[in-house]
């Protein structure tokens, strides 16, 4: 019966839900979905991570590559994010060249990335002007429900944690290049930026705010994605990304740090003990 | 317009000015200069659109942005998306059901806080176009500078926070920044941008006033 009724008044069973201060899939307004993280799931990459968020699936991978650094900025090296959204992870998107959507989800998880200066990109050159490591990180969404930034980041965080550098010797005479993979240094990471996403619903009076929001109610407060992200690195602010959705009032946002506060802790523990984890059965 | 110039000093605003109708042939259009940095907006709509665009319920917002290169990005994505966002919660959409209104931005140069000039540019552009719409909005972009003190305009820092707010109830709309800053430097420039922002609706008074003697 409530499935009829779902189809028939979607505003109104929406509605319906959140005026009795619950939602849909029985969560409350401020509780988060299940996080789940497993590192080194792909072995042909050289990090990787699977990262579930109730439903929200993410894989990451990391590849390495040498390349002359850019005449502009010889000291730098490279990182590259890439976030594809496949056809497989919902109906929206259609095979082709990246979608709108996919495109600028990309350019967000970039620019908080680059924002909240967690790697040093001097890390990354091994001889200025001549050669640095180039780290490709692609990100592949199988299952799109919702708040995808905070997924892509934990994923994308997760793996870089595990990732460890090569040693490369440069003969600058000869020019030429030994990589000794068996050495490997691992790659020096500042804090761990966690992003957090919110839907905006308007009810009436009042403005709800739905923490961790699934595709559906994305959806429901209408707009591409989510409403409101924000992402914190050690306390600060790296990226506060708000459009769509209904507007938000002073209140709102202490109550949005608040919760993204809290949230950056959990995340950081989670993905830590993950790591550990991993490295106590590599042993 | 001489007071209201001081006015703008006073809050550390880049000065703006404005001409409507700089285009003949769009059914709304404006330049904007705010600083150095100018935007071009038109708008042209409600117009038809391909079937597999049109929506049943409202109209359909179509945002083009070119840069000064006029190489595509995926950082114009970003920033289209931004002004849709924006735009779809102001333009009364729902009036002109299976339409499409499309907005083009021309950049023009670029001495920082390009978007924030991007999307007042666009306000107008849709007041001189005549769609109907819910409420105007304004962007203010401030800046934090060495010290992590909040100013206004903050052209050449690298943390920036700039922030949408509409013409009623002065809520927030839409919000980016650039760089990391803790969490009371953002309610403070939140806070700062809200007061400027009724600066930027006196300056859409004053142009729209010029222009129209209706209202």
């Amino acid at each position: 019966m409530a499935e009829i009724y779902k189809l028939i008044h979607p505003v109104k069973y929406f509605n319906d839900y959140i005026s009795r201060d619950i939602r849909p899939d029985g969560r409350k307004f401020h509780e988060q979905r299940n996080i789940k993280v497993n590192v080194n799931s792909l072995k042909t990459a050289e990090a990787s991570a699977v990262v579930k968020c109730g439903n929200t699936t993410v894989v990451c991978g990391v590849q390495l590559e040498l390349a002359t650094p850019k005449a502009e900025e010889p000291e730098l090296g490279f990182l590259v994010t890439n976030v594809e959204l496949t056809p497989l992870c919902s109906s929206k998107y259609r095979p082709g060249p990246p979608s709108d959507n996919a495109q600028v989800q990309s350019y967000m998880l970039s620019d908080i990335f680059s924002n909240s200066k967690c790697i040093d990109l001097k890390d990354l050159c091994i001889v200025p002007d001549k050669l640095a490591w180039v780290v490709y990180c692609d990100i592949v969404c199988l299952d799109n429900d919702g708040s995808l930034v905070d997924a892509c980041i934990i994923a994308l965080m997760a793996s870089l944690k595990t990732l460890s550098l090569p040693t490369v010797t440069y003969d600058p005479e000869t020019e030429e290049i030994k990589v000794d993979p068996d050495v490997r240094t691992p790659l020096k990471v500042d804090g761990c930026p966690v992003a957090t996403s919110f839907a905006v619903y308007k009810l009436t009076e009042r403005n709800i705010l739905l923490t961790d929001p699934s595709a559906y109610e994305e959806e429901m407060c209408g707009g591409l994605g989510a409403h409101f992200t924000v992402c914190l690195n050690k306390g600060l602010i790296c990226g506060n990304h708000k459009f769509g959705g209904s507007h938000l009032l002073m209140e709102n946002q202490e109550e949005v740090l608040k919760i993204a506060k809290e949230r950056a802790n959990l995340v950081v523990k989670v993905i830590d003990s993950c790591i550990k984890n991993e490295k106590s059965i590599d042993k | 317009m001489g007071a209201e110039e001081k006015d703008l000093r006073d809050f550390k605003l880049q000065p703006m000015k404005c001409e409507l109708n700089f285009l003949s042939k769009s059914d709304g259009s404006a330049i904007l200069s705010q600083g150095d940095t100018v935007a071009l907006v038109s708008v042209n709509g409600p117009l038809d659109i391909k079937s597999t665009s049109q929506s049943i319920e409202k109209s359909t917002l179509e945002i083009l942005f070119c840069s000064k290169g006029g190489k595509p990005s995926v950082a114009d994505r970003y920033k289209e998306n931004v002004i849709r966002q924006t735009c779809e919660k102001a333009v009364l959409g729902c009036l002109y059901p299976r339409t499409g209104i499309t907005i083009t931005i021309q950049e023009l140069e670029d001495f920082g806080g390009f978007l924030s000039c991007a999307l007042n540019c666009a306000c107008l552009a849709l007041l001189n176009s005549g769609v109907s719409l819910r409420h105007v909005f304004a962007c203010v972009t401030c800046g934090v500078d060495e010290k992590g003190e909040v100013v206004l305009g903050g052209r050449g820092c690298d943390t920036q926070i700039s922030c949408v707010f509409d013409s009623i109830d002065k809520t927030l709309i839409t919000c980016f920044s650039e760089g990391t800053y803790s969490e009371g430097t953002y309610l403070e420039a939140v806070a700062r941008c809200r007061a400027a922002s009724e600066l930027v609706f006196a300056f859409y008074r004053d142009v729209v006033s010029k222009y129209s003697n209706a209202i």
